[in-house]
């Protein structure tokens, strides 16, 4: 979808932000843009958001419809908010997997949970969205929050979670989208490049980060170029919900 | 978003005070897995309440099957919350159950035998003796407050009853029902022996 190709010879080309960048560079940079901020990752979700990422999950968790004893699997889980939630609703019966491809990220999430005392019914995993290490068929439910953006080959993604679904099992994709009112637009404009890169310079003396979190949430695909995305992979039944007036968005999608 | 901003509140405090009571959370873990839907009709409002061992998580919407649901008017749902014997009100016309009601009246039952160590809770903040010493004084300001509402309310009714006649005493109202329920009786009795006799002179006149 953003692959760029410059001459036949040239490596393809993707968005890291605004600049162009060869694709295999792109997994790098954000790892390094990962490693950066996953110490104060909860907090600077807090103070950009002012609280709202926290409501934003629970709408996901409570379209996911998961069930005691299911299996899910969380990918970019990051700091493990969605996992110790699913935890809860999938019981010891369940299973629940954290996957991320960044290290730090899921130190940090496997400390957090297991000092919370989440543990015994969840998993954790470093593993690529794009090659998901897991059998065909295995989850009931597979989600991605603030995740996908961060992704080289998004269509190759969405296939690979595919592939791991059971048939019936449902993908949310939960993901800043683009803002469906006009002054909102320009405000969280004004927001996310005056504010976010500052913010990120004071609580984690790392501006340029929160910089190319606001470069790449321009980047990402609007809500219905996601919804189209998804059910060219094969999804059925795809819909998506705003939020905060389409900030934030929700895609779910079912396998057939 | 705020009704579900307004639930993550609710949960959390209800949670807290769940947790005050050591008994709670085991008796909550029986009904894990399960999934009880409240639908207020009047004002239309969902709420879905998915109880586990670490207590309990409300929700505005649930895409998965529900286990019970549980449909009245907002005033049956408070009355619900407020009484003592909920199944009379859960068997009262305006409200409808469905699914098994077994783990909604669990719910009920638990959130009802709440014993709040309110004690433990202000230890964590004040310390063990400022506690001790607040706790005893609590107590007995409340056995106070308790007795003189309790003498207040013997002496209002025998001044009312007794002395001002204002109101009529309890034994006074009793043997004036009893009294009126034996003419309702005698009154029925007359009347049914009034159509007996009617319905004798109509035959008779027919003959």
């Amino acid at each position: 979808m953003n692959d760029q190709r410059k001459g036949d010879h040239a490596e393809p080309t993707t968005h890291f932000g605004y600049q162009d960048v060869p694709e295999s560079q792109k997994a790098k940079k954000v790892a390094e843009v990962f490693h950066s901020v996953a110490a104060k990752y909860d907090l600077m979700n807090d103070v950009l958001s002012g609280g709202m990422h926290r409501l934003w999950k629970r709408f996901t968790i409570e379209l996911s419809g998961v069930r005691t004893g299911n299996r899910v699997l969380d990918i970019a889980g990051g700091t493990g908010d969605l996992a110790a939630k699913f935890s809860r609703l999938v019981g010891p019966t369940g299973q629940v997997v954290l996957a991320d491809i960044n290290e730090s990220m899921l130190k940090v999430g496997r400390d957090r949970l297991l000092d919370r005392g989440v543990a015994g019914n969840i998993e954790f995993v470093q593993a690529d969205a794009e090659k998901l290490p897991f059998p065909d068929n295995h989850f009931d439910c597979v989600t991605i929050a603030f995740g996908l953006r961060n992704v080289t080959h998004k269509e190759d993604a969405i296939r690979s979670m595919l592939r791991v679904l059971k048939p019936g099992g449902r993908l949310l994709v939960l993901e800043f989208s683009k803002p469906t009112n006009k002054f909102m637009s320009k405000a969280y404009d004004a927001y996310s490049f005056a504010f976010m890169p500052l913010a990120g310079k004071l609580i984690t003396n790392d501006s340029e980060s929160y910089r190319y979190l606001a470069e790449s949430i321009r980047m990402h695909p609007d809500q219905e170029t996601l919804k189209a995305m998804m059910v060219a992979a094969g999804f059925d039944r795809v819909t998506y919900h705003n939020m905060t007036s389409g900030i934030v968005a929700v895609h779910r999608g079912i396998k057939p | 978003m705020l009704l579900a901003g307004l639930l993550a509140s609710v949960e959390h405090g209800l949670n807290r005070i769940l947790r005050m009571d050591s008994t709670a959370m085991p008796r909550l873990a029986a009904l894990e897995g399960k999934v009880i839907e409240i639908d207020c009709r009047q004002p239309a409002l969902q709420v879905f309440i998915l109880p586990d061992e670490q207590g309990l998580m409300l929700a505005s919407s649930w895409e998965g099957s529900v286990d019970c649901t549980l449909r009245a008017p907002a005033g049956s749902l408070a009355q619900l919350a407020l009484a003592r014997d909920k199944t009379a009100v859960l068997h009262s016309p305006q409200v409808e159950l469905h699914g098994d009601t077994a783990a909604l009246l669990d719910l009920f039952g638990i959130l009802q035998d709440l014993e709040l160590d309110w004690e433990h809770e202000l230890q964590n903040w004040l310390g063990p003796v400022p506690t001790a010493l607040l706790a005893g004084h609590v107590r007995l300001r409340a056995r106070w407050t308790r007795q003189s509402l309790a003498r207040l309310s013997q002496s209002l009714s025998e001044y009312l009853a007794e002395e001002s006649r204002t109101l009529v005493g309890k034994r006074e109202a009793e043997a004036a029902f009893s009294e009126i329920d034996t003419l309702k009786l005698d009154t029925e009795r007359l009347e049914a022996r009034l159509k007996r006799l009617s319905r004798s002179l109509d035959t008779s006149d027919n003959a």
